[in-house]
């Protein structure tokens, strides 16, 4: 086993790196709290864009939907911080369940245009079933329950740098597990569908069955992600679950780069930082989002962790002819 | 138990008015090299997607190992015993060379693939299988390589490779030396001879010299339909045979 297969070496080590330094580095511990929610739901997204060649217009519903889900049992049936979010995990799981099982019927753009059609009518649907949702004023008061193992308080959560820690754990863990999904015979056979799904078919997979279990996957991950925005926000807008959330989830994972899970770790910081720093200069800032998608696109089609490894590999191969030129003069 | 180990019965598959085979009685019988030739546009490759479950036939029943398989989709005929190769190479180009191969044998497992919670490591058989073709196909010193690196004999020869992967009854090979250069097809002719001795073939092919040596018995085809069928001494001699392809190319 070599470190790129491993799920505990090789980038999960710069992943955890990383969400060690973040609160550290960034000028708020709730920033980076934000960017680790976001970074799951672009992770689930890479699981459905970059591995297995999908673009869903629906990972908003999911989002949404695990949102909503925790909070409505945390506020009218009091339920805890765990059993709340797997709610979400399964709310997401069964929504994708629903959106992956008829999209993927059709291929290409139809599927993207199916996707899309879905996230609509959710959003609709949560706008018009207001009693629940709040509707336009989203759902309010939204509690943070103290995290509780074995009927122990292990922390009550309520600084923000203690569910930093908490999201940081769910996040690590999740990681370690999408891991595990990528290098499975499973992840192995998402990769073949995306290469050429003709082929795949032909050799033996029956390619739906694997498709629709990689979108309840990247479901459920969706969802556990937004019931921890819930969670940060003590709120649930209706922004959740629009087409925009769907939309902001796919940049952050083209930007990043869908080559690998650690390019949603930096495509959801990208964002997230660029919306803090920039929204607060100027209202008019996702232009410049715009600007850099369309870079990024043109010029980096690896997004910014392709970039990041081309960079270093450059340095890397510079250093290595420096030393043969360095030893040929010794000689 | 018949001797055939694939049988058609009155097969066709229509393009909307255009029937492009119109009724085919075929039969392949086990442990030979059987193979369909027959002018440009006769219908080989249409038979070939019925045959494979890549189309629904319009009329007609497909038999194999005795067991009706006509409606059957592509992916589940592998699990029967067949595997296909393409006329046009069709590969996961940005794959090893090794990798194509390990996840053409994964293939066979089917469902069992969706574990998600395993390692792929812990699939010993498929990488063994993967090793075993590589020999076979003799693409070892390239097993690193991406596919879509490599030349076009070789990427013909791995196309052939990964149907193997599928250990196979039923070895389904549409124009495996299409856009070969002269000087691969005999590497071709000896690997497709080779896996004669362990699977039935069933082969689409162009090139007579080819089909001429290594075929056990050849099914001509025409506008559609089979025109005579035989051994390949008995089509050389064939009249009809002749007429068809002066039909269609004037010289030959
Ligand atoms: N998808 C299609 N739609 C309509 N006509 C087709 C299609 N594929 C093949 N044909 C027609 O069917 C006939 C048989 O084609 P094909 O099976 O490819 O022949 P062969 O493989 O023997 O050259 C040809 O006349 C061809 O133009
Ligand atoms: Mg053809």
């Amino acid at each position: 086993m070599n470190s790129k297969t491993s799920i505990f070496r090789g980038i999960t080590l710069i992943a955890l790196v990383l969400i060690v330094l973040m609160p550290f580095i960034l000028p708020s511990v709730t920033l980076a709290t934000e960017i680790l929610i976001f970074a799951l739901a672009a992770l689930a997204c890479n699981l459905l864009l970059g591995y297995t060649g999908l673009l869903s217009f629906g990972q908003g519903i999911f989002f949404g939907g695990g949102a909503y889900s925790a909070s409505l049992v945390m506020i009218h049936f009091n339920f805890g911080l765990i059993s709340a979010l797997l709610i979400s995990i399964l709310v997401g799981a069964a929504l994708a369940f629903i959106v992956g099982s008829l999209s993927i019927r059709r291929t290409g753009i139809y599927f993207v245009m199916l996707t899309l059609a879905f996230t609509q009518m959710a959003y609709f649907l949560a706008y018009t079933f207001s009693d629940w949702t709040g509707g336009d004023n989203g759902l309010l008061d939204v509690p943070r329950p103290a995290l509780n193992i074995l009927g122990i308080t292990v922390s009550d959560l309520k600084s923000s740098e203690s569910f930093y820690a908490f999201v940081a754990i769910v996040f690590f863990v999740v990681f370690v597990f999408a891991r595990r999904v990528i290098h499975s015979p499973f992840g192995t056979t998402l990769v073949a569908i995306r290469e050429n799904e003709n082929r795949s078919s032909a050799v033996g997979f029956s390619t739906n069955h694997f498709k629709l279990v990689a979108f309840v996957i990247s479901g459920s991950i969706t969802g556990l992600a937004g019931a921890l925005y819930a969670m940060l926000l003590n709120f649930a807008p209706l922004s959740n679950i629009d087409l925009v959330m769907s939309e902001n989830i796919l940049i952050m994972t083209i930007i990043g780069g869908t080559s690998s899970l650690l390019g949603s770790l930096l495509g959801a910081g990208a964002i997230v930082l660029l919306g803090d720093v920039l929204s607060s200069i100027w209202p008019r800032w996702m232009m410049i989002l715009g600007v850099a998608l369309i870079a990024v696109v043109l010029f980096l089609p690896g997004g910014l962790w392709g970039g990041v490894t081309s960079l270093f590999n450059k340095l890397i191969s510079n250093k290595k002819n420096k030393e043969e030129s360095s030893t040929e003069v010794s000689k | 138990m018949s001797e055939y180990l694939l049988e058609t019965s009155g097969l066709g598959l229509d393009y909307g008015a255009f029937s492009a085979v119109g009724e085919v009685n075929l039969k392949i019988q086990k442990g030979t090299i059987h193979t369909v030739i027959g002018p440009n546009g006769a219908g080989k490759t249409s038979l070939f997607h019925c045959l494979t479950g890549e189309r629904k036939p319009s009329r007609g029943k497909i038999h194999f190992n005795n067991e009706n398989i006509t409606y059957l989709g592509a992916h589940k005929r592998v699990s029967k015993g067949m595997a296909r190769s393409f006329q046009v190479t069709s590969l996961f180009q940005e794959l090893s060379v090794l990798e194509n191969l390990r996840i053409a044998a994964q293939g066979r497992d089917g469902l069992k693939s969706l574990k998600f919670w395993v390692s792929e490591n812990k699939n010993h058989h498929n990488l063994e299988k993967a090793h075993e073709v590589l020999n076979k196909i003799q693409l070892n010193d390239v097993s690193d390589r991406l596919a879509g690196e490599l030349s076009h004999g070789q990427q013909r020869v791995l196309e052939v490779g990964m149907a193997l992967c599928g250990s196979p009854a039923l070895l389904l090979l549409d124009e495996p030396t299409s856009g070969m250069g002269v000087d691969d097809i005999p590497i071709m002719t000896g690997l497709i001879s080779e896996l004669g001795k362990e699977h039935t073939v069933m082969l689409i092919e162009h090139n007579m010299r080819l089909v001429m040596s290594i075929s056990d018995r050849i099914t001509v085809m025409h506008q559609g339909n089979i025109l005579v069928e035989g051994s390949p001494d008995e089509i050389k001699g064939d009249e009809m045979v002749k007429k068809a392809y002066l039909g269609e190319s004037g010289h030959e």
